[in-house]
């Protein structure tokens, strides 16, 4: 009877952390986006609805909502269709050569986006940075990467991309090595092409890696933007580099405002639940490399 | 045939290039003198390497204290998940109870929940126990996490059941069959496993920045971002000194165990 139920012993130590930290504290950010409080004063009033409604009606939340999708489409281009790309190709090339992409492709994603920040922070420098240089002596008007208001978005997602590019790279790159040789060497004696292979062999064939490498690029670039952002432009200017992972951040740790902080972060749930469900169906699915 | 490899040779090494040049330029500005840095040289070598930035870098701050914090934090994490992650794998592995395969999908559910959703309660309930600027602190809310018991599930599978219940008929107890049979089986995948934690762990910037305040408590990302707000954008060579500094356990870690780091993600797909 007691070894029946032995289960129980096993699963609770990391069940108590998860339930918790995790789920019991996504249902406890519902309860507070229905107070008004500022994290540390006695005084809570409830308020029901209302926190969402100034959120939706406020410019910030806008802003950050707009830039959270405009993020997004750059990184299914720079960490999803690239690495997905390039992943493929890598596997056209001899396997010595394979090894030596593998490593040092994957090389940067080990670092800290801090460090990565600090590296940009130098790039993108206007006065004495290189890309400056390049760009002066190219004949090009000078830019301001971190002020200009365009230009931000597509800075803080290059600095993230590549902490993100090896990582999907790598993700992308186990689908098409799962796929078995004797399907390419089939469809080579029909005489297909390169592109054939890749249309109509490995694209189908790898689908379902595909979607959770396109659903991670956006999820976990969103959350990896947050360095970037603190570390860089604090947001701005004018909230244009803001996404709705920061405005969490800003809401309840610069403003205190911990119902409207929990609004965003309920929002920011439902925006990505899409993906959120999708990545947890097609982990296990995913066909694996077994080296 | 010849033409078209070389192309796709090309396209790898500019990508190649693009990827690394950021590491160089890191590397190669922090061995500058300022004089040079402020030329703006495009190269990012060093025209005549200096230490003096080093030299400074380590002067100012007191960064073996943030090494150690840093370690400690990032080996409790490590620690926790290891033990919890082998226990809650070989549950969801080798028993049949009613709603195993929905609980599962739960833990697999909240790998991909961003951790910013769920960090006001989390920061509520450390400084409710005032955890606030402890290692257990930084440490715990970050333990909340199923890479693992996924990963290790993934491995627990492919051993045969039969060789579970054959010991339970020889009446061994369940940590007889998990120590002595199961983890011996696992070896590599524990290995990788610890090192993802642990660099995962190493990096973590959001949580300690909302649980370390005490600046004598401070993780090395932390430090980093000090340096940059108060060095403001002068001191170049400085800051990438420190950026490298913050850096190299990582890239030694690398060095010896890439292989291991990159089978994780070739077989969960899961980033931390």
């Amino acid at each position: 009877m007691l070894r029946k139920y032995a289960f129980v012993f096993f699963i609770l130590p990391a069940g108590f952390l998860l339930g918790v930290f995790a789920f019991g504290a996504v249902a406890h950010s519902v309860f507070l986006s229905t107070l008004d409080w500022n994290l540390i004063s006695p005084e809570i009033t409830r308020v029901g609805w209302k926190n969402y409604g100034e959120v939706f009606r406020s410019e910030e939340f806008r802003l950050s909502l707009w830039n959270t999708l405009l993020y997004s489409l750059l990184f299914v281009g720079a960490i999803f269709v690239a690495p997905y790309g390039s992943a493929f190709l890598v596997t056209r090339v001899a396997r010595r050569w394979q090894g030596v992409y593998k490593s040092l492709l994957f090389f940067p994603s080990i670092l800290s986006l801090a460090v990565l920040s600090v590296i940009f922070l130098w790039l993108y420098n206007p006065l004495v940075g290189p890309l400056d240089r390049v760009f002066t002596s190219l004949g090009l008007r000078r830019l301001f990467w971190l002020t200009d208001r365009r230009l931000v978005v597509v800075a803080l997602t290059i600095v993230t991309a590549l902490k993100l590019f090896g990582y999907n790279f790598i993700v992308s790159l186990a689908g098409f090595l799962s796929v078995p040789a004797q399907i390419e060497e089939a469809a080579l004696l029909d005489r297909a092409s390169g592109w054939d292979l890749f249309f109509w062999i490995y694209c189908p064939l790898t689908s379902a890696n595909a979607v959770f490498v396109l659903a991670t690029a956006v999820v976990v670039g969103a959350q990896y933007l947050f360095v970037p952002i603190h570390m860089l432009t604090g947001g701005g200017p004018n909230y244009a580099s803001s996404n709705l992972i920061f405005l969490i951040y800003q809401y309840g740790f610069q403003f205190f405002q911990s119902g409207k902080a929990a609004a965003v972060a309920v929002l920011t749930l439902l925006f990505f639940s899409g993906f959120i469900v999708v990545q947890a169906f097609l982990v296990e699915r995913r066909v694996y490399y077994e080296s | 045939m010849r033409a078209k490899l070389f192309f796709i040779h090309a396209i790898l090494l500019s990508l190649l290039i693009f990827s690394l040049l950021p590491l160089t330029w890191m590397v190669g500005v922090s061995f500058k003198t300022a004089k040079e840095i402020f030329t703006g040289s495009v190269n990012p070598l060093p025209h005549r390497p200096t230490v003096e930035n080093y030299a400074l870098v380590m002067e100012r701050s007191p960064l073996i204290l943030y090494f150690l914090n840093t370690l400690k934090a990032a080996s409790l994490v490590t620690g926790i998940l290891f033990v919890v992650s082998i226990f809650a794998a070989y549950g969801f592995s080798f028993f049949r109870f009613m709603g195993r395969d929905f609980l599962f999908y739960l833990f697999l559910l909240s790998l991909f929940v961003p951790f910013h959703v769920r960090m006001i309660p989390n920061y509520l309930l450390v400084s409710e126990l005032d955890w606030v600027n402890t290692p257990w602190g930084i440490a715990i809310p970050q333990a909340a996490n199923a890479l693992g018991v996924f990963l290790l599930r993934q491995g627990m599978k492919t051993i045969p059941r039969s060789l579970v219940e054959a010991a339970l008929v020889d009446r061994a107890g369940h940590f007889e069959i998990l120590f002595r049979v199961i983890l011996p089986l696992l070896k590599p995948a524990l290995a990788a496993l610890c090192i993802t934690f642990f660099v995962n762990a190493w990096n973590e910037y959001y949580w300690p920045l909302l649980v370390v305040s005490d600046k004598a408590k401070y993780t090395l990302p932390l430090f980093l971002r000090m340096y940059v707000s108060e060095e403001g954008g002068t001191a170049w060579g400085a800051m990438m000194a420190a950026s490298t500094l913050v850096s190299l356990p990582l890239m030694v870690l690398y060095l010896f165990t890439q292989r291991f780091i990159i089978e994780t993600y070739l077989k969960s797909g899961i980033k931390g």
